[in-house]
C-alpha cells in the first residue's frame, strides 16, 4: 500500500470523526440531571470521547481494507457458499425447514417462549409471503400493508364478537374484506409507480389506523375490542373447565390439561395458513398472472404494447396481497384475544417490507431467513431492552453491507423449455 | 392491392407545437412502408398516436378488416395490441430484462393464456386443458425463436442476450400477439452490417410468410431502401413525399430535408 493512501485514508476517517463529534457531542455529550430545584446539565466528555474514536478507528480500518482492495474475506466466502448451497439444494433445504418446523414443539427445548417466538416468526413469514405478491412480484411498494392485517383483524374480532360464528367462517371473510380494501386502495394508485406510490401506501395504512382510533361506535376506538373468541380444535375448546354441554380438548384426547395445548394449536394452524401463502404464490408465479405480475414490475410500457391490461394484473396483485394479509390478522386477533389500534402502527408495515426487501425481492425463501433473523436477533437482545432496536437495526445494516441485493436474490424461470441442466 | 391502414388527416399538437401537421397516408396489406424523415420529423409520434399512446388532437386512423374498417380512436392503451391487433417495438428496446426469453414471449401471449387458466382457477387447479394451451404458447414461442436462432438461449434472461439478439426478440414478441399490423421504431438501430442484413430477411419473412404489414420507422437506408415497398418521407410533421424506393432516391424534396438547399 502507498504512503499516500495511509494519510488519504487518515484525513477521511478524521472527517468522519468530526461528524460523529458532531452528532454525539450534544446527543450523549450533555446529559440533563435533575438535581433539587431545576434541571442541570452534566457533561460526559469521556463517553463522547471514546465514540468518536471508535468511528475515527474503524472509518480508517474500512477505509485501508478498501484500499487493498480485499474485502472481509470470511463474510464474502461465508455468503457466496451459503448461496451455492441453498441454491442447489432448495427443494433439500425447503422440505428440513418445513419438517424442522413441523417437529419443533415436541423438541426437548422447547418452551412457552420458544413457541411464542415461533409463533410470532411465523406470522411474520406468512404477511412477508403476502407482501412478497405485491412487493416483490408485481413490483409495487406498499408501504402501507399493516391496514390490511388491520382490517382482517378487525373483520374477524367484529364478526366474532357480535355474531358469534366460528374461526373457520371468520377467517375466509376477513380475508374477502382485506382483499376488497386491497381494490379500494389499488384504484387511486393504479398511475403511480416507486416513491410516489409509496407515499399514498403510507398514507393509506395511517388513515385506517386512525379511522380504526376513531371510529368509536364500531371499533371501540383506542380501549380496542376484548374478549375475541379463541379457536377451537374443530369444535372442543381449550379450556379447562368447559361450558355445559360442551367436550374440551383435553377431556376429549384424556390428556392432563395443559395451557401448552391451545398455543402448539395456535402454532400448526399459522404455520399451515404461512405454508397455503406459499404454495398459492410459487403456483400463481407459474400461471399467466404471475407472469404479467413480473413484467408489469420490469416494464409497465412494453406491456401495454403486448395487450396485458395493467389495471386488471395491478389490481389482483392488490387483492391477493391483502387477502394473504387478512388471513394473517384474524390470526392475530384469534391469537391475541385483545386487539386495539397500537398493535397496527406504521413501524409493522416496515418491518414486513424490510423482511420482503433483505430477503432478496420475490424470493420465498429469502423471506424465511429474513425473518428469522430479524425477529430472531430482536428477541435474543430481548434483555437489552431499549437498546433491542440497535440489534435490529444492526442486522439489517449487516445484510445490507453483505448482501446488497437481499439473503438470496436469485431469480429461476417461471418455466424452463430445455429442463433443468444438471 | 387492399389497404390496411388508412390515417386521415391525422394532427397532434402538444401545446403550441405542431408535431403532426393534416398527415394522411395508406399502407397496405402485405407490404412493408416506411416512414423516414430527419430527427424530429414527428414519425414515433406518429406511431405514438397509432398504438394508443397518445390520443391525437384530430384526425382519424382506420384499420382495415375483411368488410368493415376499425377506427383506431376507439381503442386506448392495451386495447389497440389486445383488441386492434397492432403490435410494436419501442427505440430503446423495452424487453423483461429479468424474466427469460421463454417468460417474454409467454407474456406476449397472456391474453389468450389467461382465458385458458380461467383466470387463474383452472390453473391452480392445475388442469390438463390449461397445461395444453400453456404447451401449445410454448409451441408458438419455439417457432419464432427456431427463427430468430436463439432457441439455446430461451432459458437465459433477456437482458443478458447481445443487443443485436435484444432487437430480434423484441420484434418476435411482438409477432406473438398475432398482429395484423407491425409497427417497428428503429429496428436497426445499432446493429451491425450483419445484423441488419438478418433483420432485413426476418422482415421480409414476416411480410410474406405471415402476411402481416409492416410500418417502419427507419434511419438506416440500407434496410429501408433494400425492404421498402413503399415510403412515406416527413419533416416538420408534413408528409413531403410519397412513393416508392427507387422514387424516393431521386426526389428532390427528400434530399433537399435531409441535406439542405442550395443557395
Amino acid at each position: 500500500m502507498k504512503k499516500q493512501d495511509i494519510i488519504k485514508s487518515f484525513k477521511d476517517s478524521l472527517l468522519t470523526g468530526l461528524i460523529a463529534l458532531a452528532l454525539f457531542g450534544p446527543i450523549v455529550g450533555l446529559r440533563t440531571a435533575s438535581k433539587g430545584e431545576g434541571l442541570f446539565i452534566t457533561p460526559q466528555w469521556g463517553i463522547v470521547f471514546l465514540l468518536v474514536g471508535l468511528c475515527i478507528l474503524g472509518r480508517f480500518l474500512i477505509n485501508i481494507n478498501s484500499a487493498r482492495r480485499t474485502e472481509f474475506k470470511i463474510f464474502s466466502t461465508l455468503s457466496s457458499k451459503f448461496s451455492s448451497i441453498t441454491e442447489d439444494k432448495a427443494k433439500h433445504f425447503a422440505i428440513t425447514g418445513i419438517l424442522f418446523a413441523v417437529v419443533f414443539p415436541f423438541l426437548p427445548f422447547t418452551d412457552r417462549y420458544f413457541m411464542d417466538v415461533a409463533i410470532m416468526i411465523l406470522t411474520y413469514i406468512m404477511l412477508g409471503w403476502g407482501l412478497n405478491i405485491v412487493v416483490g412480484l408485481a413490483g409495487l411498494l406498499d408501504l402501507g400493508y399493516v391496514a390490511f392485517y388491520a382490517v382482517g383483524a378487525y373483520s374477524y374480532a367484529l364478526i366474532a364478537t357480535t355474531f358469534g360464528w366460528s374461526f373457520w367462517i371468520c377467517l375466509p371473510l376477513a380475508g374477502l374484506f382485506a382483499a376488497f380494501f386491497g381494490i379500494l386502495l389499488g384504484f387511486p394508485v393504479l398511475r403511480l409507480r416507486g416513491d410516489y406510490l409509496a407515499i399514498v401506501t403510507l398514507g393509506f395504512g395511517e388513515i385506517i389506523r386512525i379511522i380504526l382510533i376513531n371510529w368509536y361506535e364500531v371499533t371501540n376506538g383506542p380501549d380496542g375490542i376484548t374478549g375475541i373468541p379463541r379457536p377451537s380444535f374443530f369444535g372442543l375448546p381449550f379450556k379447562r373447565s368447559p361450558d355445559e354441554g360442551e367436550m374440551s380438548f383435553h377431556t376429549f384426547f384424556g390428556l392432563e390439561y395443559s395451557t401448552m395445548h391451545r398455543i402448539i394449536f395456535l402454532y400448526y394452524l399459522i404455520l399451515v395458513l404461512a405454508l397455503i401463502t406459499n404454495y398459492f404464490t410459487l403456483k400463481i408465479r407459474k400461471l399467466p398472472v404471475g407472469r404479467a405480475w413480473e413484467a408489469l414490475r420490469e416494464d409497465e410500457i412494453a406491456c401495454k404494447s403486448l395487450g396485458v391490461n395493467p389495471t386488471n394484473t395491478k389490481l389482483t396483485a392488490f387483492a391477493i396481497g391483502a387477502m394473504f394479509g387478512g388471513f394473517a390478522g384474524s390470526f392475530f386477533a384469534t391469537r391475541q384475544a385483545f386487539i386495539s389500534p397500537e398493535s397496527f402502527t406504521f413501524i409493522e408495515s416496515a418491518i414486513i417490507v424490510a423482511i420482503v426487501v433483505l430477503g432478496g425481492m420475490g424470493s420465498q425463501t429469502g423471506v424465511v431467513l429474513a425473518s428469522i433473523f430479524l425477529i430472531g436477533i430482536t428477541e435474543i437482545f430481548r434483555d437489552l431492552e431499549q437498546y433491542r432496536m440497535i440489534a435490529f437495526g444492526g442486522a439489517m445494516v449487516l445484510i445490507m453491507v453483505f448482501k446488497p441485493k437481499g439473503i438470496l436474490a436469485n431469480r429461476k424461470p417461471t418455466i424452463l423449455m430445455h429442463g433443468d441442466k444438471k | 392491392m387492399s389497404n390496411l391502414l388508412s390515417v386521415e388527416k391525422l394532427t397532434m399538437k402538444f401545446g403550441g407545437l405542431v408535431a403532426i401537421d393534416d398527415l394522411s397516408f395508406d399502407a397496405k396489406n402485405n407490404q412493408i412502408t416506411s416512414i423516414i424523415g430527419p430527427n424530429g420529423a414527428g414519425k414515433t409520434t406518429v406511431f405514438n398516436c397509432l398504438t394508443g399512446f397518445y390520443k391525437p388532437t384530430t384526425g382519424q386512423m382506420y384499420l382495415h378488416q375483411a368488410d368493415n374498417k376499425v377506427s383506431l380512436r376507439k381503442y386506448t392503451d392495451f386495447k389497440i395490441a389486445h383488441v386492434a391487433k397492432v403490435a410494436r417495438t419501442f427505440q430503446n428496446i423495452r424487453l423483461f430484462p429479468a424474466m427469460s426469453v421463454l417468460e417474454n414471449l409467454l407474456v406476449a401471449q397472456h391474453n389468450e393464456l389467461m382465458i385458458a387458466s380461467g383466470y387463474s382457477f383452472y390453473g391452480l387447479l392445475n388442469l390438463r386443458s390449461y397445461r395444453d394451451k400453456e404447451q401449445l404458447a410454448v409451441n408458438k414461442a419455439k417457432y419464432w425463436l427456431d427463427i430468430i436462432g436463439l432457441t439455446h438461449r430461451a432459458d437465459d434472461n433477456a437482458g443478458d442476450l447481445p443487443y443485436g439478439d435484444q432487437r430480434k426478440l423484441e420484434i418476435v414478441r411482438a409477432m406473438c400477439i398475432e398482429p395484423k399490423l407491425l409497427c417497428l421504431d428503429e429496428p436497426a438501430a445499432g446493429l451491425n452490417p450483419k445484423e441488419s442484413a438478418e433483420l432485413n430477411n426476418l422482415l421480409k419473412f414476416i411480410k410474406t410468410e405471415k402476411k402481416t404489414g409492416i410500418l417502419l420507422i427507419e434511419h438506416d437506408m440500407s434496410v429501408v431502401m433494400g425492404i421498402s415497398d413503399h415510403v412515406v418521407v416527413l419533416n416538420y410533421g408534413k408528409k413531403i413525399f410519397e412513393g416508392t424506393a427507387e422514387q424516393t432516391k431521386k426526389s428532390k424534396e427528400v434530399i433537399e430535408a435531409y441535406l439542405g438547399v442550395d443557395e
